[in-house]
């Protein structure tokens, strides 16, 4: 399968490369400084933060390829896990997810609608969701922090499954699966790439801003009602203006991954190694007792990290190109040359 | 096969607020011919390809496709009916791979498809473009630049279009990659499609057009067939006399004294390095196709093109300088104008008495602070030199028309009292109007005592402006022309075929 | 050239001209209206029309206005926004509290926090003009400066003594007007004539409106990034001073969504400025235009709390205000845009 070509990989994407050599590295460093880090309940802890931080990053990886991010995907989650919490007591949680997932996927198909149609930057429509869809939160759950009253009821999602697993993080893999074969085997999700990467030339080649951008917001609505629905569950508590924290870690997980700024260019192997590496870094600090405002600290270090290889990587690039370049100039002058002597 | 046309337009019209950009063009190819296209700027191609592919909609006259009349609404509709053109701006996605640019927009690939599958179903039409040997998997970004337009082409193939209009295929490509173009197209003209060639390079027309269509002015000035002409008659055909009238008479005698020397140039794109000098109040000429190395030279020197070397001396102060910068450039008192105003000569969304101050903010400001006076009445100045209403000074820059534009960008440069200024395609776009208005003052600048160098494709504007011209040729200067010499005839030659390569004459190596 | 061409270009021009200004003012017009419907509102709410109450809102607006007075150089250059706004106060506070609680007093306190402010502002500054992103780099940027300003003051309160030498900012007034509102009316003048009136503000015009074409002329965003990060940062400390002042203490989280009602401080920040008008991609807009849409948001709210809403219903509000004005304005400028 092509997905394990690793030679291919590393030669065509260099900075899936880096992102791999990053994840092992920060693993390493963890396994080796915390003796109780590299054991099976640690790998089950990872996978739980797993199921809400890869889906969060998977969305921003998408929205980035795109060209544009999600802002909005915090409040989002945080919505509709006031939603799940305040309905599974009477409606039971199966019918509570569906419907915080229905909300929250219309959320992010009306978003991208606007995005496309108005043509207005996601950066700045996003801006005005957030704060838009956390009044609605804090409307939801009457301003105050919402609870079960029965707290085993969601416990199915977290039974140990094969060591590490559990029913949230199988779903959530799942879903990567899914989304890595769209992108990668259909129309759709080529045409993700094209408007993120050259948006002026997808759209002169006969590419609809519509279609990609409302299926890559409505699948970030999608991936923000699934986390949400995950953490309220599984804390049995949903705050109104909580899970602000996911943008920065999951963006930092997206770079890490291999996206870049100017779009078109990451995939959905990179959002899962990146947000691994977010994990591993997350969870090592939990174990040195670190508190939670150092962890973003680090992570804010790492983002500005990765940015910097991918600018230096990039000017690199440049670089080759213009030897390349030259060295055709070169060329042609010497055949000129000789065709002149002759 | 029947004998009619199978696209034709008869009486099109294109105005633009009192701008007539097409005045009456009668145009008609058939199956399996080539048609070429030429006129010089300003006659209206690329308005009437803008039609002809439907991105344009506001003209008068009446479409006719195999007999029957039709409405080319959008570029959807014209691709539905067989019409496709391959701009000269390339539009592939450089992060995606071959494979996926060709089937890229449109309902002509599968909906589910892996590389592969896509790799297969891409290679036929990569054949018939003559691109037997690159690997459909390959990402785009590795492609060179002649490769690249072919996969362009490649991609509008893949539409199984009747007729494919190309606007100038082959500019900044290579000997072998035009040679390529034009085996494609040939190639497709034996597979009974139709090809509307428009291009500034005659010899090319003469090797694969049929018949040719000559614009001028904004209407078809004559179509004819390719055994009937040669090159003389065309460029007669292209420019006509009467157009000459625009220029002001001009001063054959280089006087003065130097007041720029040139020492070593060598921009990337130039075969080898270059040294030449311009006098006071001459107006030399860079002549040569897009890629030769004419706009390159002005770009280096005003410090925004990148230099393997080269040094610049103002001779009357002594001074010499590395040209790294804009910033180094405006400080020497040299002003350039690139041929892409839109992107880089104007500030479209702010008022175009800004504009004209904006290299300059220190004539109009006291230790920082904006002296409205002075700005005012520079601007003012500046406008009134440049046959600008005076009364549009506070709107935007966006609501003036391409001509009046062309006089902003260049304009505000005086802002600088410029020694010497670059000038690149200073016309592109402009009305007859409009031309004639800058021409004058760019002459009245050089009697003034600033030297200025123009590039320019434009055959007519860089015969009768320049009183010496440089030509180039793929990267290497081929001729230095002067006085009488300087007619369209050599420069044309020199341009395209040359005689010599001056530069490279002399090497050791 | 011929009279008779002249004056049929300039007829053609005027029409032009006249669709030009409708487009151009067409912003205007539409924040005409919406404050036409708002003094509707006004005049029907209890209490509402009173000097003390106007007063109120002006002093409410005061702290987001400064901030978004100095974000608004940055988004007018082109350079979008900053997200690290709140956690630059958050490191100014500290260091005012830390250096007040030392008993250093107001000027030597105040000079801390605006050093700070020029050293975080120019280090982004510095990245974004190399061509770093400037919503990543500052996100990057708002851990980072975060995180030293809770590991510096480890997470605890820092108090400092009553009576200070802050207090006259604090809770201190001239004639009945509080000396932060004062502060506000003087930053929104003092930026409106830097903007107007100074070669630097037409740089920043210039810049934003067009880059390439900016540095073609001799004005490079390298330098400018730094200046507007700087002066964004500056605004942040005279908030983070201005409010400790108040509250003769500080905390790291005093400007995270745990305090106040509307949630993200830096997100309401950057919403004031977008609601104002100002064009996102730069070139277009004003300081004045933000300082009035601080006060137009600030006096939605209060209206809200004088008729009774809670938290909930207002941040609802103010989102809705935001979403709706982005949604015009593209649809007012979609035509001035080209594809992507």
């Amino acid at each position: 399968m092509t997905f394990f070509n690793f030679k291919k990989i590393t030669s065509n994407d260099p900075d899936l490369t880096f992102a791999i050599l990053l994840s092992a590295l920060v693993f390493a460093f963890f396994s080796l400084y915390e003796p109780l880090f590299f054991n099976i309940n640690t790998g089950f802890a990872i996978m739980e933060r797993f199921a809400v931080l890869g889906l969060v990053g998977l969305a921003l990886t998408l929205c980035i390829i795109a060209g544009e991010i999600d802002l909005s995907i915090g409040s989002n989650a945080a919505l509709s896990a006031v939603i799940v919490v305040r309905l599974t007591d009477s409606i039971g949680a199966p019918n509570a997810i569906l419907i915080a997932l229905a909300l929250a996927t219309t959320i992010g198909l009306i978003q991208g609608f606007f995005i496309a149609y108005l043509k207005v930057r996601a950066i700045v429509l996003t801006v005005g969701t957030l704060m838009l869809l956390r009044g609605i939160t804090l409307f939801a759950a009457d301003e105050k922090t919402v609870m079960l009253t029965d707290f085993d009821i969601p416990d199915f999602i977290q039974e140990k499954i094969f060591y590490i697993f559990s029913p949230a993080s199988f779903l959530v893999l799942g879903l990567f699966v899914l989304v890595a074969l769209f992108m990668r085997y259909t129309k759709y999700g080529r045409e993700v790439y094209a408007i993120g990467g050259a948006r002026k030339e997808a759209v002169a080649s006969g590419v609809s801003l519509k279609r990609p951008m409302m299926i890559v917001f409505a699948i970030s609505g999608l991936c923000a009602g699934i986390g949400g629905a995950i953490i309220g569950l599984r804390s049995g508590t949903a705050q109104p203006l909580g899970l602000q924290y996911l943008l920065l870690a999951a963006t930092v997980a997206a770079f890490i991954g291999g996206v870049s700024v100017l779009g078109g260019k990451g995939g959905v192997v990179g959002a899962f190694v990146g947000t691994l590496t977010v994990n591993f870094l997350n969870t090592g600090l939990v174990f040195n007792v670190t508190p939670a405002y150092i962890a973003q600290m680090y992570l804010g270090g790492l983002l500005l990290v990765v940015i910097l290889f991918q600018n230096m990587s990039k000017v690199y690039e440049d670089k080759q190109q213009r030897q390349l370049k030259l060295a055709d100039t070169d060329s042609f002058r010497q055949r000129l040359l000789k065709s002149l002597k002759a | 096969m029947t004998n009619a046309p199978w696209l034709e337009l008869k009486g099109i019209q294109r105005h633009f607020g009192s701008i007539k950009a097409l005045r009456g063009v009668d145009i008609k190819i058939n199956r399996g011919e080539v048609l070429g296209l030429v006129g010089e700027n300003g006659a209206g191609k690329s308005t009437l390809m803008k039609i002809m592919s439907g991105f344009d909609n506001g003209f008068t006259g009446d479409v006719f496709v195999d007999g029957s009349l039709v409405e080319l609404g959008s570029p959807n509709k014209a691709q539905a009916l067989g019409i496709a053109i391959a701009q000269q701006e390339l539009s592939l996605i450089p992060t995606l791979s071959v494979a996926e640019n060709i089937f890229l927009g449109g309902n002509h690939g599968p909906t589910i498809a892996s590389l592969s599958t896509l790799s297969n179903l891409a290679r036929p039409f990569l054949d018939e473009v003559g691109l037997n040997d690159i690997d459909p998997k390959m990402r785009v970004h590795r492609l060179s630049v002649g490769e690249s337009h072919l996969v362009e082409v490649a991609r509008l193939v893949a539409h199984k279009p009747q007729l494919l209009i190309l606007d100038e295929p082959t500019a900044a490509l290579s000997e072998t990659d035009s040679e390529r173009i034009l085996n494609m197209v040939n190639r497709l003209k034996e597979n009974g499609k139709s090809v509307i060639y428009v291009s500034h390079r005659l010899d090319e027309i003469f090797k694969i057009a049929d018949r040719v269509t000559v614009l001028r002015d904004g209407a078809s000035q004559a179509t004819k067939l390719a055994s009937e002409l040669d090159v003389p008659n065309l460029v007669t055909l292209m420019l006509g006399r009467e157009l000459s009238d625009m220029f002001p008479p001009k001063n054959l005698d280089r006087q003065g004294t130097s007041a720029f020397k040139i020492s070593d140039l060598w921009p990337d794109g130039l075969l080898s390095p270059i040294s030449f000098s311009v006098n006071k109040g001459e107006i030399l000429g860079l002549a040569g196709q897009l890629g030769s190395g004419a706009g390159e030279i002005l770009a280096a020197i005003a410090g925004s093109h990148p230099v393997r070397g080269g040094l610049i001396t103002d001779m009357s102060s002594g001074q010499s300088f590395l040209p790294k910068s804009s910033k180094i450039a405006i400080s020497h008192g040299i002003a350039y104008c690139s041929p892409d105003r839109k992107h880089d000569g104007l500030f479209l969304g702010r008022p175009i008495s800004e504009n004209l101050t904006s290299p300059n903010l220190k004539r109009i400001s006291l230790k920082g602070i904006l002296n409205t006076s002075k700005s005012d009445s520079l601007s003012a100045d500046i406008a009134e030199s440049f046959t600008i209403d005076p009364s549009r000074l506070p709107h935007e820059a966006s609501v003036l028309s391409g001509g009046n534009q062309q006089k902003v960008a260049l304009g505000k440069w005086l802002s600088i009292n410029p020694g010497l200024i670059l000038v690149d395609e200073p016309t592109r776009g402009v009305d007859v109007g409009a031309r004639a208005e800058i021409y004058q003052k760019l002459v009245e600048l050089a009697e003034s005592g600033v030297s200025i160098i123009v590039a320019s494709t434009d055959l007519l504007e860089i015969s009768e402006l320049p009183s010496r011209v440089l030509t180039f040729y793929k990267g290497a200067l081929t001729s230095e022309l002067e006085g009488s010499k300087v007619n369209t005839d050599n420069i044309l030659k020199e341009i395209t075929k040359p005689e010599s390569f001056l530069q490279l004459a002399g090497d050791a190596s | 050239m011929s009279a008779a061409a002249d004056s049929k270009r300039s007829a053609s021009f005027r029409q032009s001209t006249a669709l030009a200004i409708l487009k151009q003012n067409g912003l205007n017009i539409f924040l005409a209206i919406i404050a036409l419907v708002f003094i509707g509102f006004a005049i029907t709410t209890h209490n509402y029309l009173t000097l003390f109450n106007i007063k109120t809102i002006v002093r409410d607006a005061a702290l987001v206005g400064i901030m978004g007075i100095g974000l608004t150089f940055v988004t007018l250059s082109g350079n979008f926004f900053l997200l690290s706004m709140k956690e630059t106060a958050a490191l100014c506070i500290i260091t005012f509290a830390t250096s007040m609680s030392h008993d250093y007093g107001f000027i030597i306190s105040l000079v801390g926090a605006l050093a700070v402010a020029m050293v975080s502002g120019g280090l982004q500054g510095l990245l974004i003009g190399r061509g770093g992103n400037p919503i990543v780099v500052t996100l990057g940027a708002a851990g980072i400066l975060y995180g030293i300003a809770s590991w510096w003051s480890d997470n605890l309160v820092i108090s400092f003594r009553r009576p200070n030498d802050a207090e006259w900012l604090g809770t201190g007034s001239v004639m009945g007007i509080p000396n932060i509102t004062i502060t506000f009316i003087v930053i929104a003048i003092l930026a409106e004539l830097v903007l107007r009136k100074t070669s630097f503000g037409r740089q920043v015009y210039l810049i934003g409106a067009n880059r390439a074409a900016g540095k073609a002329t001799g004005h490079e965003n390298r330098s400018m990034a730094i200046k507007v990060c700087m002066i964004a940062s500056v605004c942040c400390a005279i908030v983070a001073v201005a409010f400790s002042a108040q509250m003769s203490s500080a905390q790291a989280n005093y400007f995270s969504s745990e305090f106040g009602s509307s949630g993200d401080f830096t997100i309401l920040v950057i919403a004031t400025v977008m609601v104002a008008g100002n064009s996102i991609m730069g070139g277009y807009g004003s300081t004045l235009r933000t300082s009035l849409g601080a006060v137009f948001i600030s006096a939605v709210d209060n209206m809200m709390v004088l008729q009774g809403y809670n938290s909930g219903p207002r941040v609802l509000s103010v989102g809705l205000m935001i979403v709706f004005s982005i949604l015009v304005f593209a649809y007012i400028r979609r035509d001035n845009r080209s594809e992507g």
